[in-house]
C-alpha cells in the first residue's frame, strides 16, 4: 500500500519535472513539435490525477466530523489565499502576450507559474474532496447523480480548453462552464449536516463560513480577473487546470455561502434542537437501563441523573411507595398525612434518591397545607406542573426558606400493578417546564417504572428461590430427625405419623429402646412454627436420645431435660412434652407430662385422659418445675390402646368449632378393635373430615400404641 | 384469624388490657407492643382480662413469657382474669397457673395489687 502511494507521488513529481523541463526548453528554443502542447497538457492532467489518486489511497480526510472538515477547508483556503496575496505583492507579472499565447519572459516567472499551478491544483483537489463529503452526507435519491453530473460538466469544461490557446475563449467552454455553475448551485442545496451540529458547532460554522466566503471571493477574483497574474500563471501552465480550480472555487463560494445563510437561519432553533437530540439520546440510554435491574441503588442513581439531563432540571428526587400489604396497592387513601420513612396507613414513602436538593427542602415543599402535591398526584395519577412556586399560595412555607426553586413538575410512576413511585423535578426559573418537557419526563418515568418494577420483581424472585431452597433443605433434615422406622414387638403394636403445617414444623415424636426391655416414647410440640421451631425440636431430640438412657424415670428425665433446655431456649419459647416408658414384657407404662396434651387411654369399656401434673419445658428453671412434675403408672391389658398426640389434632378447626377431646375419644372408641395403624389412620381421617381447610394450620402428630399382651 | 384488638384502661393505678379475638403468631406483635409501651412508662401493675379472648396459640403464650420477668423485676406483675373454659385449659395444660396468678374476675386481680401480698410462685 505504502509503495503504491509512493509511486503515485513519485510519478506525479516526475511528470511535473518533465513539464517544467519542456517549458524551460520552449523558452529558449522555438519548438515546433506537433502535438507538444497537447502532450504537455495531458502530462499535467495525468500528474494531477495521480495526486488525486494518491490522496484517495492515503485516505486523507476520511471520517472527519463536518465541523472539522469545515475548519480544514477554511485553513487551507486562508493559507492559499495569503500565499497568492504574497506572490502578487512580491512578484511582477512578466508574461508577454502574443497571439493569445502567454510567454514567460523570465525563468522566475516560469518557476512561479509552475509552483502556483501545483499549489492551487493540490488545493483545488483537497477542497473538492472535502466538499464532496459535505454534499454526499445523508444522501438521498439523485444526490450522487447530481454530483456526478456536476463533476462531469466540470471535467468536460476543463478538457474542452485543451485545444485553446492561453487567452482564447470558446463558446463550448462557456456553455459547459455555465451548466457546471448551474449544477454547482443545485448541489449547494445539500446542507443536511448543518441541522445536526450542536449549537456551539453552529456558531463556529458561522464564523468559518464567513471567513471562507470572503476568502473564496478573493480567490475567484484572483482566478477570474483578466489582468490577474495568478490567472495568467495558471493559464500558462495548464488551461484545463485553471478551469478546474476556478470551477472548484466557484462551487466552494456558492456552497459555503449557502451554508452560512442556512446556519444563520438554523441558529434560533439550535438550542431546541440540541435539547430534543439529547432527550432522544437519554431515552435510548434509559431503555438500555431497563436491563440494568440487578442493583436497585444503581438504577435510582441513573434515573435521577438522567432526569436532570433530559429536561435540564436543576434538581430532582425520586420517591418509592412501599405497600405494607401488597394486595391493597390500588386502594390508596389520600386524606392521610404523609411523612418520610414512616408508616401511614397502608404504605411507606421512601426517598430513594435525590440530586441537588436537601431532604429538609423537600419536606417543606411537600408538607404544606391539607392537600399536598403528593396527595394530589396519588389521587389523580397524572403529572402536575407548578409553574411559579413563588406566586403559588400553597408553598408559603418554602418561600420562607429562600429556596431557589422557580417551577416544579411531579410525575407519577404507575406500573400495571399500581402506583409505585413519584418523580419530581425543579428548575430555577418559573415557567421553566413546557408541555414538551412534561411529555418527555412522563415517557421517561414510564421507562423508569418498568426498570424499577423489574428490579423489585427480580429481587423478590431471587429471595423467594433462596428461601425455598433453605426450606427444602430444612425439611429434608427435619424428616430425618423423626424415627425412620418403629420397632416391632410381639406384645404391642405401635404406629405414628407427623405432618408439619408449613414446610418445617415444631412437632416431634421419637422412640428409644432402653435397657431392661423398655421402650421410651416421646411426643412433643415446640411453640411457634417454621424454621425456628424446628431448631428447638432438633435440640429436644438430642436431649431425649441422650438423657432418656441416663434417666429411666420419666419424671427425672423431664427435670433434667428442663435444666438442659432452659439454658438455651429464649424467653418467648417453650416445649411441651409427654414421655412414657413401656415395659414391653410386662405392659407397665410410666408416664410424665410436661405441659402437653393428656394421654388418651382406652381399656375395655373405659376411656380416660391421663393428665399428671407438670408444666412445659423452658417456662421455669427454678424449683417450680420440679415441684409441679408428677409421674403416673398404669398397667396395660391386652386390647388397651394409648394415643399420644399434639394440639394440632384437638384444635383442628371447622369455622369456630374445634375437633376437640370428645371427638378424638369417639374416634378411638370406634376403632378400638383395629390395629394401631388402623386406629392412627382413622383418627387422621376424622380430623381431616372435620377440618374445613385443605392444609392443616398446625403441625399434626399422632402415635398409637396397642397392647397385645404376651402371646400364649 | 387476624382479628385481634386490645382495649386499654386504668383503674386504681392498675392498667387493664382487654383482649378481644384471636391471639396467634400473626396478632401477637400487637400485644408485644402494648407490653413494651407499659414497661417503657413504668406502668407495671398489669391485669389482662381475657373475657373476649377466643383463642390463644403458643405464640401468644410466648408474649407473656417474654415480658413477665422484666415486669416482675420492676416490682409489678401480670395477672390474668376472666378466661373462658377453653382458654383456661390451654393455660392450665402448660402449667401457667403455677407461674401466674389467674383469677375468675378482674376485680379480684385489681384488689390483689393493692393487697401487696408477696407472690408465692417461683420467678423465672
Amino acid at each position: 500500500m505504502k509503495l503504491r502511494r509512493i509511486i503515485y507521488l513519485g510519478a506525479s513529481a516526475l511528470l511535473f519535472l518533465i513539464v517544467f523541463v519542456i517549458d524551460v526548453m520552449r523558452k529558449n528554443v522555438e519548438l515546433y513539435v506537433g502535438g507538444l502542447n497537447l502532450t504537455r497538457d495531458i502530462l499535467v492532467i495525468v500528474a494531477f490525477a495521480l495526486i488525486y489518486t494518491y490522496f484517495d489511497a492515503k485516505k486523507v480526510h476520511l471520517g472527519l466530523t463536518p465541523i472539522k472538515r469545515l475548519g480544514l477547508v477554511m485553513i487551507y483556503s486562508v493559507i492559499v489565499g495569503l500565499f497568492c496575496l504574497a506572490i502578487v505583492l512580491i512578484a511582477d507579472d512578466t508574461f508577454d502576450t502574443k497571439d493569445k499565447t502567454l510567454i514567460p519572459l523570465t525563468y522566475g516567472q516560469l518557476f512561479i507559474a509552475t509552483f502556483l499551478s501545483i499549489v492551487l491544483g493540490i488545493f483545488a483537489i483537497l477542497v473538492f474532496r472535502l466538499v464532496r463529503e459535505f454534499v454526499l452526507f445523508k444522501r438521498k435519491r439523485g444526490t450522487k447523480r447530481n454530483f456526478l453530473i456536476f463533476v462531469g460538466l466540470m471535467l468536460a469544461a476543463a478538457v474542452s480548453t485543451i485545444p485553446l490557446q492561453h487567452l482564447e475563449r470558446s463558446v463550448l467552454t462557456s456553455i459547459l462552464v455555465g451548466f457546471a455553475i448551474l449544477f454547482a448551485v443545485v448541489n449547494s442545496f445539500r446542507l443536511p449536516w448543518i441541522v445536526y451540529l450542536t449549537k456551539r458547532e453552529k456558531i463556529f460554522c458561522l464564523i468559518y463560513g464567513f471567513v471562507l466566503f470572503f476568502t473564496f471571493v478573493g480567490l475567484n477574483v484572483a482566478l477570474g480577473a483578466e489582468s490577474s497574474m495568478i490567472r495568467r500563471s495558471l493559464l500558462y501552465h495548464s488551461y484545463p487546470l485553471k478551469q478546474f480550480v476556478f470551477l472548484t472555487t466557484i462551487f466552494g463560494n456558492i456552497y459555503f455561502g449557502m451554508a452560512f445563510i442556512s446556519t444563520l437561519f438554523h441558529l434560533p432553533t439550535a438550542g431546541a434542537f440540541d435539547r430534543k437530540s439529547s432527550e432522544v439520546t437519554s431515552l435510548h440510554n434509559l431503555s438500555r437501563l431497563v436491563t440494568q435491574v440487578f442493583d436497585f441503588n444503581e438504577l435510582v442513581e441513573t434515573v435521577t441523573s438522567m432526569t436532570l439531563q433530559v429536561c435540564e432540571a436543576k434538581s430532582c428526587w425520586l420517591e418509592i411507595i412501599h405497600y405494607a400489604d401488597e394486595q391493597e396497592r390500588n386502594t390508596l387513601a389520600t386524606n392521610e398525612v404523609f411523612a418520610y420513612n414512616g408508616t401511614i396507613g397502608n404504605y411507606i414513602i421512601q426517598l430513594a434518591g435525590r440530586k441537588n436538593i436537601e431532604q429538609g427542602e423537600i419536606n417543606s415543599l411537600l408538607l404544606t397545607g391539607e392537600k399536598t402535591l403528593r396527595d394530589q398526584v396519588i389521587e389523580e395519577r397524572k403529572p402536575i406542573v407548578v409553574e411559579d412556586l413563588a406566586a403559588d399560595n400553597r408553598f408559603k412555607a418554602i418561600r420562607k426558606t429562600k429556596s431557589a426553586i422557580g417551577s416544579l413538575v411531579v410525575v407519577p410512576l404507575v406500573s400495571h400493578a399500581g402506583m409505585i413511585g413519584i418523580l419530581y423535578a425543579t428548575k430555577d426559573t418559573p415557567y421553566g417546564f413546557f408541555k414538551d418537557d412534561v411529555d418527555v419526563i412522563s415517557a421517561f418515568a414510564d421507562q423508569a417504572t418498568i426498570a424499577i418494577e423489574n428490579s423489585r420483581l427480580i429481587k423478590k424472585s431471587i429471595e423467594r428461590e433462596r428461601l425455598l431452597r433453605e426450606m427444602t433443605l430444612a425439611q429434608e433434615i427435619q424428616r430425618k430427625l423423626l424415627p425412620q422406622s418403629l420397632p416391632c414387638y410381639s406384645t404391642m403394636e405401635i404406629d405414628a405419623i407427623s405432618t408439619p403445617a408449613f414446610e418445617v414444623g415444631g412437632d416431634y415424636y421419637d422412640v428409644v429402646e432402653l435397657d431392661g426391655n423398655k421402650l421410651g416414647i416421646v411426643v412433643g410440640d415446640v411453640s411457634g412454627k417454621g424454621v425456628s421451631a424446628a431448631f428447638y425440636m432438633s435440640e429436644v431430640k438430642g436431649i431425649f436420645q441422650s438423657l432418656s438412657r441416663l434417666y429411666p424415670s420419666p419424671r427425672e428425665f423431664m427435670i433434667k431435660a428442663n435444666e438442659a433446655l432452659s439454658g438455651s431456649i429464649d424467653k418467648h419459647s417453650f416445649v411441651s412434652l409427654i414421655y412414657a416408658v413401656v415395659d414391653v414384657v410386662t405392659g407397665k407404662l410410666t408416664l410424665a407430662r410436661a405441659g402437653h396434651c393428656p394421654l388418651l387411654h382406652l381399656s375395655g369399656e373405659n376411656v380416660a385422659y391421663l393428665r399428671p401434673g407438670g408444666m412445659g419445658l423452658g417456662l421455669s428453671n427454678g424449683t417450680a418445675f420440679e415441684h409441679s412434675m408428677e409421674e403416673s403408672t398404669i398397667h396395660l391389658k391386652p386390647g388397651d390402646v394409648c394415643v399420644f398426640y399434639t394440639d394440632g389434632v384437638t384444635e383442628a378447626r371447622h369455622g369456630d368449632d374445634e375437633f376437640g377431646y370428645e371427638r378424638l375419644l369417639q374416634a378411638v372408641v370406634a376403632s378400638k378393635q383395629k390395629s394401631a395403624s388402623a386406629v392412627k389412620d382413622d383418627i387422621l381421617h376424622s380430623v381431616k373430615a372435620h377440618a374445613d381447610k385443605e392444609e392443616n394450620d398446625d403441625d399434626l402428630t399422632v402415635v398409637v400404641v396397642k397392647w397385645l399382651g404376651s402371646q400364649p | 384469624m387476624s382479628d385481634f384488638k386490645i382495649a386499654q384502661r386504668e383503674t386504681s393505678s392498675v392498667n387493664v388490657l382487654e383482649l378481644k379475638g384471636y391471639l396467634d403468631a400473626h396478632t401477637a406483635p400487637k400485644l408485644e407492643e402494648a407490653f413494651q409501651d407499659l414497661l417503657k412508662t413504668n406502668r407495671t401493675k398489669i391485669v389482662v382480662n381475657c373475657k373476649d379472648l377466643s383463642y390463644i396459640s403458643s405464640a401468644g403464650l410466648g408474649v407473656f413469657m417474654a415480658f413477665i420477668e422484666d415486669v416482675r423485676n420492676k416490682s409489678g406483675d401480670i395477672k390474668l382474669t376472666n378466661m373462658s373454659k377453653k382458654v383456661y385449659n390451654v393455660f392450665d395444660l402448660l402449667g401457667f397457673p403455677l407461674l401466674y396468678e389467674i383469677f375468675k374476675d378482674e376485680s379480684e386481680a385489681v384488689r390483689k395489687f393493692s393487697d401487696r401480698s408477696p407472690l408465692d410462685n417461683d420467678r423465672k
